[in-house]
């Protein structure tokens, strides 16, 4: 990849948006996955 | 399928598949990356710009095929009423959206140096663009009908006459007369880009499925945990 040729800069943002997308939806779903399981377990060690 | 029914069978597959798959989507990334950026040559047209396939193309490819599993999953959830079913679609959804955004968000940045304009109401576009309407609208009936069965049935109705447009977008190039180049890979007759160029896109093809794949098990795992969670609240609240 030649960093200085003509039009660079839009591969650049399209690696960069996909980037920031995909990681963005790892950590959403990944977060929400922790939260839920931490919900249920807490939830389960009540006494109903 | 039926014997991956029990979600807690299906649970157990999921939670010993996943580090497997986390680790090959992340080797796929790593050589697809390489071969994208490292060793695939420049267009004698496009130059550098082809580079953008790399991560449109995948995308494009990933959004349409989370929409044939939605689109699979509703059709059997109304046929043989599989637990799992509306669980799998559901949770698949926002994962596609985001694909499809990547697509049209890549193809609108090779689009400016290559035609000139972010955007053309070009027949693969707008059909595109309709799959993005499509994930929204399926989304926003999961959000906005509050009784879980009559959002699943609105849902699995959405997703499966959605799916006309699957066919829409793939033969869109050859049906109308289009700005977008027609198929170079899956197409009678063989691909018909250079090797150089072919393997990487289709490694950063499998890191996307791989990457799917992994976040819809991770996805279905929690959406099944929050409605353990909502049975459990249901049933404390009745003996109360």
């Amino acid at each position: 990849m030649d960093w200085t040729a003509a039009h660079a800069g839009f591969v650049t943002a399209s690696y960069v948006l996909s980037f920031i997308f995909i990681a963005g939806l790892m950590a959403y779903v990944l977060l929400r996955d922790r939260r839920v399981k931490r919900a249920l377990l807490e939830m389960e060690k009540e006494k109903p | 399928m039926q014997q991956f029914a029990n979600p807690t069978r299906f649970l157990k597959l999921a939670n010993a598949a996943l580090p497997y798959i986390w680790i090959i989507t992340l080797a796929l990334f790593a050589v697809g990356l390489y071969g994208a950026l490292g060793t695939a040559p420049a267009d004698y047209q496009q130059g550098e710009t082809v580079r953008i396939m790399f991560v449109h193309v995948p995308a494009a490819w990933a959004a349409m095929m989370v929409y044939s599993i939605m689109a699979l999953a509703s059709a059997m959830a109304i046929i043989f009423r599989h637990p799992l079913a509306d669980v799998a679609a559901k949770t698949a959804a926002p994962i596609g959206a985001v694909f499809c955004f990547l697509a049209l968000a890549t193809g609108s940045l090779w689009g400016k140096p290559m035609w000139g304009a972010w955007w053309v109401w070009d027949a693969r576009l707008t059909s595109m663009f309709v799959l993005m309407l499509l994930y929204v609208g399926y989304i926003a009936i999961w959000q906005a009908i509050e009784e879980p069965s009559r959002a699943a049935m609105v849902a699995r109705i959405v997703a499966l006459v959605g799916f006309i447009n699957i066919p829409i977008i793939k033969f869109s190039v050859e049906w109308w007369n289009s700005l977008h180049q027609p198929a170079s890979v899956f197409r009678i007759g063989g691909p018909t880009i250079d090797r150089s160029m072919l393997w990487p896109l289709l490694v950063m093809g499998l890191a996307y499925t791989f990457l799917f794949l992994a976040l819809h098990l991770v996805s279905m795992r929690s959406e099944l945990g929050a409605r353990k969670m909502r049975n459990l609240l249901i049933a404390r609240g009745g003996r109360s």
